[in-house]
C-alpha cells in the first residue's frame, strides 16, 4: 500500500474560530475515502487542503511524500495530478465545453491542440455528452454540467480526484447519470476523496468512510462499520437525521 | 509562481510612460525667448477673427525683440498659466497688462513700468448709477488679479461693496449685464474695448490711477531684463510705443476704439455669420479636444487595467500600492492635479513639461484611477469559484486570470468604460487651465474678442453633444459586437 495523502496534526483557523481542530487522515493509492458528517464540520475545508485552495494554520499534509506547505514547492505541478469537482461545477462560461476541458493540458503544454481535443472528445463520451462539444456551457442542464466538469477534471490525467458534494445542487433525476460516472472511476481504481450526503451511494462506493464532526474526526472505518454498526453517539443521530429525512 | 507576464508588461509601460515624459530637447543655439500671454484681454492680447494673436502686449514686445536683436516666440498660454509656467521656470517672461506689485517683484525680475494703468467702473446701461457713492451695499466684479481687483478691494470697506470674482472678462461683464452684480470694474481700455464691442454697459467714473503694468522676466535672466527695460525706453522715446497703442485704442473715444475693432473682429455678429468666421479657429479646438480624449483614452485604459489587475493579486503590497492609486488620483480634483503637474513637477525636477504632455498624464492618472477601480471590481464580481476551479486545474494565477477571469470580467466592465470614455472627452475641457487650446478654451479665446458668450457657447456645447453622440453610438456597436 502506498500513501497518497497524509495530513498530520492539521489545525484552521478563521480569525479566532476553530473551524479544523486537529484532524489525522491518510489516503491510501486506488482507495475511495467518503467524509460525511453536519453542515459546518469542516469536511469542504479539508477536502480544499489537501490540494491547497485552504491553506493551514497548523499540522502538515504530504502528498505522495511531498509536504504542499513547504516554500518553493510548485503547487501547480501537485494540483496538475489532484482533479477536483465542486459543488456547483464552475465551468468557465465564456469557452465552449471542449475548450473548458482542453484549457488546461493546452496552457500548460503538455498537449498540443489536436491531442487534447481527441482527448476532450473520448471523456465527453464516457461523461455521455458526446454531442455537447460545441454548446457553451449554459445552455447545460445541472446533471450535464457536472459531468463535463467531471470530464474537465480528468483532462490533466490526475492520479488523485477530489469530490465537494457533486450531487448536492442538482435535481434528483439528475442525480443518477453523475453517480454512474463516479462509480465507474472507482471501478477503475482512481484514488478518490468525496464529500456526499449520498449515503446509499457511500456504502457502495466507499472502501473507508470519515465521519467528521466540528472538526474532528469522530470515527472512521469501513462502511458497514459506519452504517450498520456506529459506535459515537454523534454519528448515530446524524445518521438517524439522515436516513430518516 | 509564475507571473512573469504579468510584470513584463507592467515594466514596458512604465518604460514607455518614462520615455514619454522624458524632457524634450531644447533649442540652445539662438537666443529665442519664449514670453506668455494671456488670451482673453482684448485689447491687449487676443486672437482676433483671424486667429492671430494680436494687441498691445503683442506688439510691443515684438518691438522690443526687434530693437534689441533677440527672437521672441509668443506663446498664447492663459493668464493664470502663463504665470504659473514661468513660476516653474517653463518660460522665460510674461507680458499680459500685468500690474507691477511687490509680490509679483519678489518671485520675478519686473521690467520698468511700460503703461499706466486706469481703473474706471462701469453700469448696465440704463442703470441709475452715476458714481461710486451710488454702489453703496451692493456687488461689484472683477477679474481676479488684475489691478481693477486691487483697486477694488482698496475701496470696499469704504463703499460697503460685495466683490465677486471671475476668471474671465466676459463672465465679469455679464454679470453686471445680467443684473447680478451692480458693477464692474476693468483697466480702461479694456472695458472701452468691450463696449465697443456692443456690451451693454456704460462708464461711470474717470480712470483712478491704480498701478502701473511690466513684463516679468524670469529670476536669473538679467540680460533679457536689461534688453526689455532698454527696448521699453527706447520705444517711448521714438513714438513708436505711441502709435502701437494708438493701433488698437484709436484717439480714446468710443467712436474712434470702434473703428480699431472691426480691424481684427468679426463684422457679423448674427449666429451664422459668427459660425462661419469662427468654425475654423473651433475645429482647430475640436481636432485638439479629440487627439488630448483619444490619447487620454488609451493611456489611462492601459494605466487602468494595469492598477486594477496589481489590486486583484493575492499580494498586500500589490493591493496597497492599487488601493492608495485610486485613492489619491481619484481624490484629486481634475483640475487641481492638472495644475499640480504643470507647475508643481517642473519645480521639483526643474525639467519643462509641455502642457499637451501634462494634460495628458493628468488625465491618464485621474481616468486612470477610476478606470483601475472598477476593473479591479469587475474582476472582482467574477464568482470566486471560477478562479478556484482554474488553479484546481494546475493553472497559474497568471494563467488563470487571463484565460478565465478577464474574459468574464471585461463583459461586465464594459459599460464601465464606455462612460469613462464619454467622461474623458469631457474633462479634456478642464484643460483650458493650463492653457491648452482644447475646444473650450477656444471659445474662450473668440468671446473675449467678441463678447458674444452665448452664441459661441452654444456652437461649443453643440459640438461636444455631437461628439459624444457619435462616440456612443460607436461604443454600442463595439458592445452589441463584444456581446454577440
Ligand atoms: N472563508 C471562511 N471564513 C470564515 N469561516 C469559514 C470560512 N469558510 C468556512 N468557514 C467555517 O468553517 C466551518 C467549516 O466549514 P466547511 O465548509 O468546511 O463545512 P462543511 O462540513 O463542508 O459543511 P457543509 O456540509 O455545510 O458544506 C464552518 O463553521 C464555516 O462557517
Ligand atoms: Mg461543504
Amino acid at each position: 500500500m502506498t500513501t497518497r495523502v497524509e495530513m498530520k496534526n492539521v489545525h484552521k483557523q478563521y480569525g479566532n474560530n476553530d473551524v479544523i481542530k486537529g484532524v489525522d487522515l491518510q489516503v491510501q493509492d486506488n482507495e475511495v475515502v467518503v467524509l460525511i458528517g453536519p453542515s459546518g464540520a469542516g469536511k469542504s475545508t479539508v477536502l480544499r487542503m489537501i490540494n491547497g485552495l485552504e491553506t493551514t494554520t497548523s499540522g502538515s499534509i504530504m502528498i505522495d511524500n511531498v509536504d504542499i506547505a513547504k516554500p518553493g514547492v510548485n503547487i501547480n505541478a501537485i494540483r496538475e495530478k489532484i482533479g477536483m469537482v465542486f459543488q456547483h461545477f464552475n465551468l468557465f462560461p465564456n469557452m465552449s465545453v471542449r475548450d473548458n476541458i482542453t484549457l488546461a493540458p493546452i496552457e500548460l503544454g503538455v498537449m498540443d491542440k489536436a491531442t487534447a481535443n481527441a482527448e476532450a472528445d473520448k471523456l465527453l463520451a464516457t461523461v455521455g455528452l458526446s454531442e455537447k462539444a460545441d454548446e457553451m456551457p449554459n445552455s447545460l442542464s445541472g446533471g450535464q454540467k457536472q459531468r463535463v466538469a467531471i470530464a474537465r477534471a480528468l483532462a490533466m490525467k490526475p492520479e488523485i480526484m477530489l469530490f465537494d458534494e457533486p450531487t448536492s445542487a442538482l435535481d434528483p433525476e439528475m442525480v443518477g447519470d453523475v453517480l454512474a460516472v463516479m462509480r465507474k472511476l472507482a471501478r477503475q481504481g482512481m484514488t478518490m476523496v468525496i464529500v456526499t450526503h449520498e449515503m446509499g451511494f457511500a456504502k457502495e462506493v466507499a472502501d473507508r468512510v470519515v465521519f467528521f464532526g466540528d472538526g474532528h474526526i469522530l470515527e472512521q472505518g469501513t462502511p458497514e462499520q459506519i452504517f450498520d454498526h456506529p459506535n459515537h453517539p454523534r454519528l448515530q443521530t446524524f445518521l438517524n437525521q439522515v436516513l430518516n429525512a | 509562481m509564475k507571473r512573469s507576464w504579468f510584470w513584463t508588461a507592467l515594466v514596458a509601460t512604465f518604460i514607455t510612460v518614462v520615455a514619454f515624459l522624458a524632457p524634450q530637447s531644447v533649442h540652445a543655439a539662438e537666443k529665442t525667448y519664449t514670453i506668455g500671454t494671456d488670451v482673453t484681454f482684448a485689447p491687449f492680447e487676443f486672437a482676433n477673427k483671424d486667429n492671430q494673436y494680436v494687441g498691445i502686449d503683442i506688439d510691443l514686445m515684438n518691438a522690443i525683440a526687434k530693437t534689441e536683436g533677440f527672437k521672441v516666440n509668443i506663446k498664447p498660454l492663459g493668464f493664470n498659466a502663463a504665470v504659473q509656467a514661468l513660476e516653474a521656470k517653463q518660460i522665460d517672461g510674461v507680458i499680459a497688462g500685468m500690474s507691477i506689485t511687490p509680490e509679483r517683484q519678489a518671485k520675478f525680475a519686473m521690467s520698468d513700468p511700460y503703461y499706466t494703468s486706469g481703473v474706471v467702473g462701469a453700469a448696465k446701461t440704463g442703470a441709475h448709477i452715476k458714481s461710486l457713492n451710488d454702489l453703496r451695499g451692493k456687488k461689484v466684479a472683477v477679474k481676479t488679479g488684475t489691478a481693477s481687483a486691487d483697486y477694488v478691494n482698496s475701496i470696499k470697506k469704504k463703499y460697503n461693496l460685495t466683490v465677486v470674482t471671475f476668471d474671465d472678462s466676459n463672465n465679469v461683464y455679464q454679470d453686471v449685464i445680467t443684473g447680478n452684480s451692480a458693477a464692474c470694474f476693468e483697466d480702461q481700455p479694456v472695458m472701452q474695448y468691450g463696449i465697443a464691442t456692443g456690451l451693454a454697459l456704460k462708464i461711470f467714473t474717470k480712470p483712478a490711477e491704480s498701478g502701473t503694468y511690466g513684463i516679468a522676466i524670469k529670476k536669473g535672466e538679467p540680460e533679457l531684463l536689461a534688453k526689455v527695460n532698454a527696448g521699453i525706453k527706447k520705444l517711448k522715446a521714438n513714438g513708436q510705443y505711441d502709435k502701437i497703442v494708438a493701433k488698437y485704442l484709436g484717439t480714446g473715444s468710443n467712436k474712434s476704439q470702434k473703428e480699431k475693432n472691426d480691424s481684427t473682429q468679426e463684422t457679423d455678429h448674427s449666429f451664422l455669420g459668427l459660425l462661419k468666421t469662427n468654425s475654423g479657429t473651433l475645429m482647430g479646438g475640436l481636432g485638439e479636444t479629440l487627439l488630448l480624449t483619444v490619447v487620454a483614452i488609451v493611456c489611462a485604459t492601459v494605466v487602468g487595467i494595469l492598477i486594477g489587475l496589481l489590486g486583484v493579486i493575492p499580494n498586500k503590497l500589490a493591493q496597497g500600492t492599487a488601493t492608495t492609486f485610486i485613492y489619491i488620483f481619484r481624490g484629486l480634483p481634475l483640475m487641481v492635479l492638472a495644475l499640480l503637474i504643470y507647475t508643481g513637477i517642473p519645480s521639483l525636477t526643474g525639467t519643462k513639461i509641455p502642457a499637451f504632455v501634462a494634460g495628458i498624464v493628468t488625465l491618464t492618472l485621474n481616468e486612470g484611477a477610476y478606470t483601475a477601480a472598477f476593473v479591479k471590481g469587475g474582476i472582482g464580481s467574477v464568482d470566486k469559484g471560477q478562479m478556484e476551479a482554474a488553479r484546481s486545474l494546475g493553472l497559474p494565477w497568471s494563467k488563470a486570470m487571463r484565460r478565465v477571469i478577464l474574459p468574464q470580467g471585461i463583459k461586465i466592465m464594459i459599460p464601465s468604460f464606455i462612460n469613462q470614455f464619454i467622461i474623458t472627452l469631457k474633462d479634456t475641457s478642464i484643460l483650458s487651465v493650463i492653457g491648452l487650446l482644447e475646444l473650450t478654451q477656444t471659445g474662450k479665446i473668440i468671446i473675449a474678442r467678441n463678447m458674444e458668450g452665448f452664441k459661441i457657447w452654444t456652437m461649443v456645447a453643440l459640438m461636444y453633444l455631437i461628439i459624444i453622440t457619435l462616440l456612443t453610438w460607436l461604443s454600442n456597436w463595439v458592445q452589441k459586437k463584444v456581446n454577440a
